[in-house]
């Protein structure tokens, strides 16, 4: 009855190349970078964590639909505030896709042993680098 | 000549009070030909486990397999040595051969369950572990397992409760009381959490890792990172919701510059709770050692 269970599955595994982020820690450049931040972070973690291409692409994907949906609102509406605010509630909802995908990957990798990574400079320059990026399209386009 | 039991038996209670040092000392006073038997090498294996030697562990189960034949005790040591060497693939065909021998030993189920789970098997890892739990529903390291897997799913709550039951349990186990206290810090119950590590390392000094624990919890306490406890207890995304329906909440009912303060106090708040811990963490640990 427990053959199944009894028989083989496990294949040697190369441990990581790079150590991953926290999928929890993306949420700060998330936050202050928007959603273009979180996918990129998102999709570099999701390399390290060796999740499926599928996924890496549903987290760029969600990057880019965030996004626009921050282009959207700056077409639409005139204040500054509500842009910025846009920015940072797409940035968190796809901040949601990452850790729905990567936060099983990481615990599995840290049950193996593997150690994160600190997000902290990575982090800032993702958030500052990709948010200018995004308010210059954005300034673009008004 | 010396009789092997007596010697068997103290370095097996040394064993259990953590003192692994010693233990091999009294090992290594037994005669040549006691040396290889089946129980000194698994107390061999036992205490090199505990002083995270496992390459000798690795050599001493396979030394005590050539010299006992199949074992399933000495396979479940040689099958955790291969593991912690990265060496999956053999470290299961060490755990199946035991469990060729006994399908029902909960030891041998339960390391078979953790080798599935660290390479994402969890399903697998669950089954396992629910079959060893069946045998003995309370045993430690069932407890520790079913907990390992639960945190690995993400389930913390479910991981928090199992471990609560544990130190139920089992009231003097080291092991109990610093999961239960890596599982509520996993969900922001800080001072359950720091109460748990400081048990299990009160009550077992050697273990590096609970001292470890409960100095990261004792930052966690640190009265400088007394306003991140929401964020702790209720985790990131709860509380920024929060803020944020705060803010457009103040908005709505025409109240932009309530709103603007309250964005702005928020925006201080994540580079506190970005930029402290780290600061803290560092002070912490200077005071420490």
């Amino acid at each position: 009855m427990n053959d199944e269970l009894f028989s083989p599955t496990i294949r040697d595994q190369a441990p990581p190349a790079k150590r991953p982020w926290r999928p929890e820690s993306i949420v700060y450049p998330a936050f202050f970078g928007g959603p273009l931040a979180a996918a990129t972070l998102g999709v570099l973690n999701g390399r390290r964590l060796a999740v499926p291409t599928q996924q890496l692409l549903l987290i760029a994907g969600a990057g880019l639909v965030g996004f626009g949906a921050r282009l959207t609102v700056a077409l639409l509406v005139e204040s500054n505030s509500a842009v910025r605010l846009a920015g940072t509630v797409c940035g968190i909802l796809v901040w949601l896709v990452v850790l729905a995908f990567q936060r099983r990957p990481f615990r599995v990798a840290q049950l193996r042993g593997v150690d994160a990574k600190s997000l902290v400079v990575p982090g800032l320059l993702t958030a500052i680098g990709l948010g200018l990026f995004e308010a210059l399209i954005l300034a673009l386009v008004r | 000549m010396t009789s092997p039991q007596p010697v068997l038996h103290r370095a097996q209670a040394l064993l259990a009070t953590g003192r692994a040092g010693q233990a091999l000392t009294e090992l290594a006073t037994l005669p040549a030909n006691e040396v290889t038997g089946s129980w000194a090498m698994q107390l061999r294996c036992a205490a090199l486990s505990q002083l995270d030697r496992w390459a000798e562990v690795g050599d001493a189960a396979r030394a005590g397999l050539a010299a006992n034949g199949p074992d399933p005790d000495l396979l479940l040591w040689l099958g955790r040595a291969e593991h912690e060497a990265g060496r999956d693939q053999a470290a299961e065909r060490a755990l199946l051969d035991g469990l060729a021998l006994a399908p029902n030993d909960a030891d041998l189920l339960c390391s078979y369950a953790d080798l599935c789970a660290a390479n994402g098997q969890l399903d697998k890892a669950g089954k396992l572990v629910e079959l060893a739990a069946a045998r003995e529903p309370h045993a430690p390291v069932v407890y520790a397992t079913r907990i390992q897997i639960a945190h690995a799913r993400g389930d913390d709550r479910e991981a928090q409760r199992i471990s609560r039951e544990f130190v139920g349990v089992h009231p003097d186990n080291p092991v109990a009381h610093a999961l239960l206290g890596g599982t509520s810090a996993a969900r922001g119950h800080i001072d359950t959490a720091y109460e748990g590590f400081r048990q299990a390392a009160a009550a077992r000094p050697t273990e590096q890792v609970f001292a470890e624990s409960a100095l990261e919890l004792r930052v966690a306490r640190h009265p400088l990172m007394l306003p991140l406890r929401p964020v702790l207890r209720f985790g990131a995304l709860k509380t920024w919701l929060v803020a944020v329906a705060g803010i457009l909440l103040l908005r709505a009912i025409g109240l932009p510059v309530l709103a603007g303060l309250l964005g702005f106090a928020w925006l201080i708040f994540c580079v506190y709770s970005w930029v402290v811990p780290p600061l803290v963490r560092k002070r912490v640990r200077r005071g420490w050692s």
